[in-house]
């Protein structure tokens, strides 16, 4: 496993070399900035009003945890799905269109290495806009008096969650020499993870899908539900297991992927 | 050096190599001819452990390529046909980079990129991105990658193609002085793939031509001239045997300066 670090190391000054990182950084930062923004001023806007209707318990149930930051957490979540994409859809397809995935096979590494290098490299990306991320919600601390332990639990699932799209994506990149089709893939491959649950409820619904434990497994699959939990603060070790498994299945494929050009 | 032993692909129904046996000793220079989709390049990935065999097998410096598929790749400097660069890379950081991917010691990076810059003449365009080079350096660059790390096989597979006269002659020279070079006590081995046949009578000292899959010709390039025929008609004469009557005159070999007529409407 000595050569994971190279290779993860050329990936991030790599990324850095190109636009895309500063793309996804600038895009990032500047929709996180809105969406706080507005969670901040729809907030107060709140207080005023209850102040003026008099509601006294309905303001004492009003906080920062759970009417700013959590909606925050939540819709970055959702640009995560496909900003994540745009980071992950070079790892591979780049090397298979500049031809260095010859230069890759042929070097005395293992395919495990190549693997988790790039990986590797696009989880530090994401740990990066996470914790670009985390000075929004620091800024409050300064003005108010958010929980501390629900905040990080948040920030936290918003890692994990990157995490996991970042090893979907690693995927995606795998099965094709194409950027924009690693793109769309890893995409619509976070999306319809995402969605599961409510495409169970929505067939449900419909009267689809009337089995019981059909929408519970669909729901159980999705990551939506579990990364619920984990901003609510109520992780518990399925969740996180969920997660890993997540990554460790996606990662086995991608290993898969990478080694079929040999048995092609 | 080289050992291969009924070396086959198959893709499905079509036989890219088919049973291909050759040995190559330490110091040899051997130039791989065929015409395209003759098995070169297929052949070549083998070696390099890019592409498993369907049949038979290998080893490189004595380490079989099933068997210890990581030692065999230390052994080898593999030059593909597109060079493997990274365009936003420099030089210097790509070399760097593939010192360490090929194993070489930490203590002894710094000297061996120093070291395969010097030797591919490209040590004042070290600190240059790559994809800002010519393609005359970028193929140096190539070169370089292939050597960085001492390797006592090199395999180049057309390591002109596309060049101008000039950088053709240079890039030649510079594998000749690659294939003269001591490897340890032993000189380095060299396998180059090439169309151009003048390239094969400058450098190499031993022919081997592939033609649809299989191995035609295998011989001293001495040995082979000695009948007073010249490469190219050996080569033409080899590569379509399949086609010809077996007591069939030798066609005649075209000539390199005189193409054929065109047919227009």
């Amino acid at each position: 496993m000595k050569h994971v670090g190279a290779i993860a190391g050329r990936e991030l000054r790599s990324l850095f070399a190109s636009p895309v990182a500063y793309a996804v950084l600038v895009l990032f930062a500047v929709l996180a900035g809105f969406f706080f923004l507005s969670g901040v001023l729809q907030f107060q806007d709140y207080v005023v009003r209850m102040q003026a209707f008099q509601m006294a318990q309905q303001l004492e149930e009003l906080n920062l945890n759970d009417h700013v930051i959590a909606p925050f957490v939540h819709v970055m979540s959702v640009v995560m799905l496909f900003l994540i994409p745009g980071i992950t859809m070079g790892l591979f397809a780049s090397e298979k269109a500049n031809g260095t995935q010859e230069l890759l096979l042929t070097s005395p590494i293992t395919i495990w290495e190549l693997v988790l290098g790039k990986f590797l490299a696009a989880a530090a990306f994401v740990a990066l806009l996470v914790s670009l991320l985390a000075i929004y919600p620091a800024l409050l601390f300064w003005y108010g008096d958010p929980e501390l332990a629900k905040t990080l639990a948040g920030l936290g699932g918003l890692l994990l969650i990157g995490v996991t799209y970042a090893a979907i994506g690693s995927f995606a990149s795998a099965v094709t020499q194409s950027q924009l089709i690693a793109f769309f893939l890893a995409f619509v491959l976070l999306l319809v993870l995402w969605m599961l649950g409510f495409l169970a409820d929505l067939g449900a619904a419909g009267g689809a899908v009337s089995n019981e434990s059909v929408t519970g497994v669909l729901r159980w699959l999705s990551t939506a539900e579990h990364f619920e939990s984990l901003v609510m603060g109520l992780a518990d070790t399925k969740d996180l297991a969920y997660f890993a498994a997540l990554v460790a299945v996606s990662l086995i494929v991608t290993r898969a992927a990478v080694e079929s050009v040999r048995w092609r | 050096m080289i050992e291969a032993n009924g070396l086959s692909k198959r893709y499905g129904e079509l036989v890219a190599v088919d049973d291909v046996s050759f040995s190559v000793q330490p110091g040899e220079v051997v130039g791989f001819l065929g015409p395209n989709g003759a098995g070169k390049t297929t052949t070549m990935r083998m070696l390099t452990g890019f592409l498993p065999p369907t049949d038979g097998s290998a080893t490189i410096a004595g380490h079989d390529i099933f068997e210890d598929p990581l030692a065999a790749r230390r052994a080898v400097g593999y030059l593909p046909e597109t060079p493997p660069l990274y365009p936003e890379m420099s030089v210097e950081g790509y070399l760097t980079y593939v010192a360490k991917i090929k194993d070489v010691p930490r203590a002894q990076r710094r000297a061996a990129v120093d070291r395969a810059l010097e030797r591919c003449g490209l040590a004042e365009v070290r600190r240059r991105v790559i994809g800002a080079l010519s393609k005359g350096f970028r193929q140096r660059v190539g070169l370089a990658q292939a050597i960085v790390h001492d390797p006592s096989v090199l395999i180049l597979d057309e390591p002109t193609v596309g060049l101008d006269p000039i950088q053709i002659r240079e890039i030649r020279a510079l594998i000749a002085g690659l294939a003269s070079e001591k490897k340890g006590d032993k000189a380095r081995t060299v396998i180059l793939s090439t169309h151009i046949l003048p390239e094969v009578e400058a450098i190499c000292r031993r022919v081997l031509i592939l033609n649809r899959g299989r191995k035609v010709i295998d011989q001293p390039l001495a040995e082979l001239k000695a009948g007073g025929a010249s490469l190219e008609e050996i080569f033409a004469r080899a590569t379509a045997r399949e086609f010809e009557e077996p007591s069939a005159a030798p066609p005649p070999a075209a000539k390199p300066g005189a193409p054929a007529p065109e047919v227009r409407s």
